[in-house]
């Protein structure tokens, strides 16, 4: 059985909204890309949406979904940006 | 240079001054005004929530790369963040530059530039209802 690692995730905007939690800490195996986080934060907040209308952060930077998450990363999920006026 | 999210009033001729110097001919400041009115309705105010740990590296990272583009320009940008009325200051974005040129030009890549990659997103509270804005999209809240 695959030894698990801990991220800390964090959600924004309408996905802090839908996942009902701000910050939350998160057990994937070892080897999981930011895709799998986001399935493992689906399983949790079944109000997700679809991974194609979000986008993955890995320690405050914009990360492909294929990217490989480590132990004690920060990860957030965010919506499309829209700051300005 | 000043990158920063802040939660209270912002004072454009406070990042103008954090530009200027001897050798900057020109100043060019963008200040973005909450409305009163988006997609057809009329709005009484928004709210802005940012991920303030990474849109100030953002911020200087955009910075960065109008110094790289514009030889010369100095940049300062500050976004608000919480309940803001109509008229009120949301974001300025300011570049000084040798010439009014590059300073026009830096200016709009700039604001442009941190509407689309800087984590921050605004709540409209308009008269058919409260809505998140994802881009160019508006989804209402709890739907």
């Amino acid at each position: 059985m695959a030894v698990a690692i801990a991220v800390r995730v964090r959600y924004f905007a309408r996905l802090r909204e839908l996942a009902g939690v701000e910050v939350e800490v998160t057990h994937v195996s070892i080897g999981a890309t930011l895709a799998d986080a986001y399935g493992a934060a689906q399983s949790k907040h079944p109000a997700l949406p679809p991974r194609e209308s979000v986008r993955g952060v890995i320690n405050q930077e914009f990360a492909d979904w294929s990217a490989t998450v480590i132990d004690g990363d920060e990860v957030a999920f965010i919506p499309p940006v829209s700051g300005g006026a | 240079m000043r990158y920063d999210v802040v939660t209270g009033p912002i004072d454009p001729r406070e990042l103008e001054s954090a530009v200027s110097h001897p050798g900057a001919g020109a100043i060019c400041t963008f200040s973005g005004i909450v409305r009163d009115n988006s997609r057809g309705q009329s709005v009484t105010h928004l709210d802005y929530e940012a991920y303030a740990e990474m849109a100030v590296p953002q911020m200087r990272k955009i910075g960065d790369e109008i110094k790289q583009r514009w030889p010369g320009a100095r940049v300062a940008m500050s976004h608000r963040t919480g309940h803001l009325e109509i008229g009120e200051v949301s974001v300025v974005v300011c570049v000084s530059a040798p010439h009014r040129e590059e300073a026009f030009a830096a200016c709009k890549w700039g604001i442009d530039t941190l509407k689309e990659s800087v984590p921050i997103w605004k709540k409209e509270h308009a008269a058919d209802g409260t809505y998140w804005i994802e881009g160019d999209a508006a989804k209402p809240v709890g739907g």
